[in-house]
């Protein structure tokens, strides 16, 4: 038998027509379905995290976006108050030994992690010793128990911590709790664990849910937290690789609270409808360091940094040649305040300020006179030259190549130091150089950048001898090559002053020494600019704003907690519908376009 | 006449068949094929071990201190600083870590990520999907758009709409795509006037979506529209330029005039005569790009926080990361001669005098 092969009809345009409108009407359908879909059930708040997150693991865990996850879905012996002191979590309250060496915390009872075990002291005790005993489980927090001896939980409602010298700091060192019974057959492997068998086991106003790579993370809320549930159901920190997209992305509605926008974001988001801009107080400085001469510990003489800047009155000029209030104006556009004291506002019970004859302020006539006296004289090019070695004030400045900030500050320096008779040679360089030539003393003057949390004993102890590299050029840590033995002994005194108030006597005596040495100077401490779509969530920020606007520093813990959703006004889905819409119309013209020329060309083609 | 060189556009199919059926012309036919195969494999392979060698070269002498990178403005105490310089391998001395590298090239292990603190494959693994949607779409329409108003342009040089695409594409060509894509977010995702924001500012699905798995696909695309639209919009001139120019070079050739004299309507001669011959150099542009898709698109990702191969490598740099730098150089390098090679291949499929070398 003959089969015939029938060679299919092409389409008549009416066919065509009645394919596409078919095809279109699905297509609409699923349009509306995937903008319905939009709205999961329950309130959502969605913020912007601080950055990217690939580790929930807190044992490993550095960047912000993740440490911020894991505080709200861990516990912790003691938390930060809304003005940054310590207050118990997961301890009710704690007594010290009359030596000072013991710390017994009575813990919370009837707590239960989310999968219904019991909380106890146990965990505590099992975590502390992990970070203690385990080189991998303190990478990230193991310097908080460097000084601990030993840690026992004899009940299930007291922790107790043996010290090995008084530590003062105790209640803000405070690191993250997990459940033993889940953490217990991780430890073999604890490297490679990234914590991410969803839903996570914890205890926190928060549980994690999902995430997904490289995009965001989801948090349900724990109805049953024992400080107050959170207002919303559902957390989202979603990442975004610019601030121009967070910043566009707040203002469309997808994102509820942006924070780390730039000064020309803020402003620009100012007067915009339903969003709320503000500042917070600062938790870190930008300034300079001047190498004061780098040696080692036994004081043998390291690198290449120039002799001239070991005279004291060289950098005393300095400071005096500086214009602060300019620089907080052109370069933070404002927001912010000119640097002086050692740590930033944003923590007031430690801050200090120079007041009266101790502030340095702008006074390049100052300066001259300075240099000047000390036998500094201007040669025919204006710069100035060492009376003992006949050689030119010309140093150095290494600046970040990849902070924007360091490039314009570099560029009123400059002018600054040459109207009084210093010749700077700018060098950008990758972060990675710029601290290997700092490690090795091989600079003049540098561009540097610190913030701190709540308690400043780090960045307090960076400035002490002990953190000067050893003789073969190893182990240093320290931030300029300062070295000063009174800062040292007033460094062991505050961390064993227990009495809060007189520990902060001691720190702020440390910053007048600091101060006094120019040897690192503060140029500003920039605020933190955020903004929140005050339209849709309430009680975002705590705290008031104090006459100049500014808000205390602001403990995601509380603003994720106690923000709260604004009843919807009914929002408008047109452009969702659209943004499906658009790609499946094109879509279709393009298959529209290809059938009808098939058809126009079918002749052709028999 | 056509030369005898050129491929002869209408019985060139019916040449090729009746040269295959002849048998001892087939057995020649495959063993030249796979001297040829094993020529340009073996010269892949060297290719390969080179590019790996320079490659570790070049990121060993970049200053890197990840350790200080790492723990950059957190609390980390000497003992911990030196076991992660110990954990990280960072102190061991470059030849060690050389054959370290070439250990895990060979063995299919592509390292512990420094700055992630994982395994690069599985880094690599969870962001080449996304990676590959992207560059692969946007590469996609870009060949199919570009060669069609390439091959329409040509076939008319000088009329209106050779003018018209030549222009908006070459300056297109000429945008910084960062700048195109923040202009596009800026204008699309927070709408102006009174369109509305159509189409989300980042990321690749809609945060704790709730929908059916229909919807999440459309959800998908929405997030895709703008990204690769911006890829799209400065890459397709590229197809343009090189599609009209081939077609130019073809305009004059007889056997254009002896496809019309058989009374061809102008459309079938240019697209079933002109444009087979003119692909070929579009063919080597199409598969370099092909290579380079598995890399990702840098400044678009980071503009649309798209969670791709691209950014992934721009973080690995800033750190640096070496580690995951030397596992997405293997990744792309691997990519780029494996497309190269299958490009060779295909020369010999569409063209006779490959096979006739």
């Amino acid at each position: 038998m003959i089969g015939i092969m029938k060679r299919p009809l092409p389409l008549g345009r009416r066919r065509i027509a009645a394919f596409l409108a078919v095809i279109g009407i699905a297509a609409l359908s699923l349009v509306a379905q995937a903008g319905s879909a939009q709205a999961a059930s329950g309130t959502t708040l969605t913020v912007a995290s601080d950055t990217e997150i690939s580790t929930f693991n807190p044992f490993l865990a550095y960047f912000d976006g993740e440490l911020n996850i894991i505080n709200s879905i861990y516990p912790a012996l003691t938390i930060g108050d809304a003005k940054n002191n310590p207050v118990g979590y997961l301890a009710k309250k704690w007594t010290t030994s009359g030596d000072k060496l013991t710390w017994t915390f009575t813990i919370r009872s009837g707590l239960k992690w989310s999968d219904g075990k019991p909380l106890t002291a146990a965990d505590i005790a099992w975590t502390y010793n992990l970070v203690m005993t385990n080189d991998t489980a303190a990478t990230a927090n193991g310097s908080l128990v460097d000084n601990f001896a030993k840690v026992s939980a004899p009940n299930a409602t007291t922790f107790v911590v043996t010290t090995k010298t008084p530590q003062a700091n105790m209640l803000y060192t405070s690191i993250p709790v997990v459940p033993e019974h889940i953490w217990k057959s991780k430890v073999s492997d604890l490297k490679n664990f990234k914590n991410m068998d969803f839903p996570v086991v914890g205890y926190g106003p928060w549980q994690l849910v999902g995430y997904k790579t490289d995009q965001y993370a989801t948090l349900h809320a724990n109805k049953n937290f024992f400080m107050g549930a959170p207002k919303y159901d559902t957390l989202v920190t979603q990442y975004f690789k610019n601030s121009d997209a967070a910043v566009a992305a707040l203002k469309s509605g997808q994102l509820g609270q942006a924070g780390g926008i730039t000064a020309t974001q803020f402003k620009a988001l100012k007067n915009a409808p339903g969003i709320q801009t503000y500042q917070q107080a600062p938790t870190g400085w930008t300034g300079i360091e001047i190498n004061p001469g780098a040696h080692t510990k036994k004081g043998k003489t390291i690198g290449t940094g120039n002799p001239i800047l070991h005279d004291k009155k060289v950098r005393n000029a300095i400071a005096w040649a500086i214009d602060r209030k300019t620089l907080v104006t052109k370069v933070l556009d404002g927001l912010g305040q000119t640097g002086a004291g050692y740590i930033p506002s944003g923590y007031p019970q430690w801050a200090w300020q120079p007041t009266g004859t101790e502030l340095v302020g702008y006074d390049p006539a100052k300066a001259n006179k300075i240099l000047e006296d000390a036998g500094y004289k201007k040669g025919s090019d204006g710069i100035r030259v060492d009376p003992k070695t006949g050689k030119k004030l010309k140093f150095r400045l290494g600046t970040h190549s990849d902070t924007t900030t360091d490039s314009q500050i570099a560029t009123y320096l400059e002018g600054w130091l040459k109207a009084v008779g210093i010749q700077l040679t700018v060098q950008p360089m990758s972060f990675t150089q710029l601290n290997q030539d700092l490690a090795k003393g091989d600079w003049d003057i540098l561009m540097d950048a610190w913030s701190t949390g709540a308690d400043p004993t780090y960045l307090l102890s960076i400035q002490t001898c002990g953190v000067l590299p050893n003789e073969d050029g190893s182990g240093g840590n320290t931030d300029a090559f300062y070295c000063d033995p009174n800062y040292d002994k007033l460094y062991k005194t505050q961390i064993q002053q227990f009495d809060k108030s007189q520990r902060a006597d001691t720190i702020r005596q440390m910053q007048t020494k600091l101060y006094d040495a120019d040897v690192d100077i503060m140029l500003y401490y920039s605020d933190g600019l955020s903004a929140v779509r005050t339209d849709k969530t309430a009680n975002y920020m705590f705290g008031k704003a104090n006459a100049q606007g500014i808000y205390p520093l602001q403990n995601l813990f509380y603003n994720w907690r106690t923000a709260s959703p604004v009843a919807s006004k009914g929002s408008s889905n047109t452009g969702v519908y659209l943004g499906v819409g658009i790609p499946i119309a094109a879509i279709l013209v393009a298959v529209g376009v290809v059938a009808v020329r098939r058809r126009a060309t079918a002749a052709d083609r028999e | 006449m056509a030369s005898p060189n050129a491929v002869d556009p209408i019985s060139g199919a019916e040449a090729v068949a009746s040269v295959a059926e002849r048998p001892r012309d087939a057995d020649l036919g495959r063993s030249t094929f796979w001297s040829y195969f094993v020529r340009k494999f073996l010269a892949a392979v060297v290719s390969f071990g080179v590019t790996l060698v320079i490659g570790f070269v070049l990121f060993s002498i970049m200053p890197s201190d990840p350790v200080a990178t790492l723990t950059r403005g957190r609390p980390v105490g000497a003992k911990q600083l030196a076991h992660l310089k110990e954990t990280l391998g960072v102190d061991q001395p470059i030849w060690h870590r050389f054959l370290t590298f070439v250990g895990h090239t060979l063995t299919g292990n592509l390292g512990y990520s420094w700055q992630y603190r994982q395994s690069v494959a599985g880094l690599i693994e969870s962001r080449i999907g996304p990676t590959l949607l992207l560059t692969g779409s946007s590469t996609l329409i870009s060949i199919v758009l570009g060669l069609w108003l390439g091959a329409r342009s040509g076939w008319r040089p000088g009329r209106p709409l050779d003018r018209i695409s030549s222009g908006v594409s070459l300056t297109l060509w000429s945008v910084p795509t960062f700048w195109l894509g923040i202009i596009l977010l800026v204008l699309f995702s927070v709408g102006f006037g009174p369109i509305p924001a159509l189409f989300p500012a980042g990321g690749m699905s809609t945060p704790d979506y709730s929908g059916s798995t229909v919807g999440y696909v459309f959800d998908v695309i929405r997030h895709l529209v703008l990204p690769c639209l911006t890829l799209v919009l400065v890459v397709f001139a590229q197809y343009v330029t090189i599609m009209r120019s081939s077609i130019i070079d073809e305009l004059g050739s007889p056997y254009l005039l002896t496809a019309r004299a058989k009374g061809l309507r102008d459309d079938m001669v240019r697209r079933k005569h002109a444009v087979p011959n003119a692909l070929l150099p579009s063919v080597t542009v199409i598969f370099l790009q092909l290579g380079g898709l598995v890399g990702g698109a840098i400044t678009v990702e980071t503009v649309y926080s798209w969670p791709g191969l691209g950014y992934l490598t721009f973080e690995a740099l800033r750190t640096p990361d070496l580690p995951l730098l030397e596992g997405t150089f293997i990744v792309f390098s691997a990519s780029i001669i494996v497309m190269n090679l299958l490009a060779d291949m295909l020369y010999r499929v569409l063209d006779p005098r490959v096979r006739a070398q």
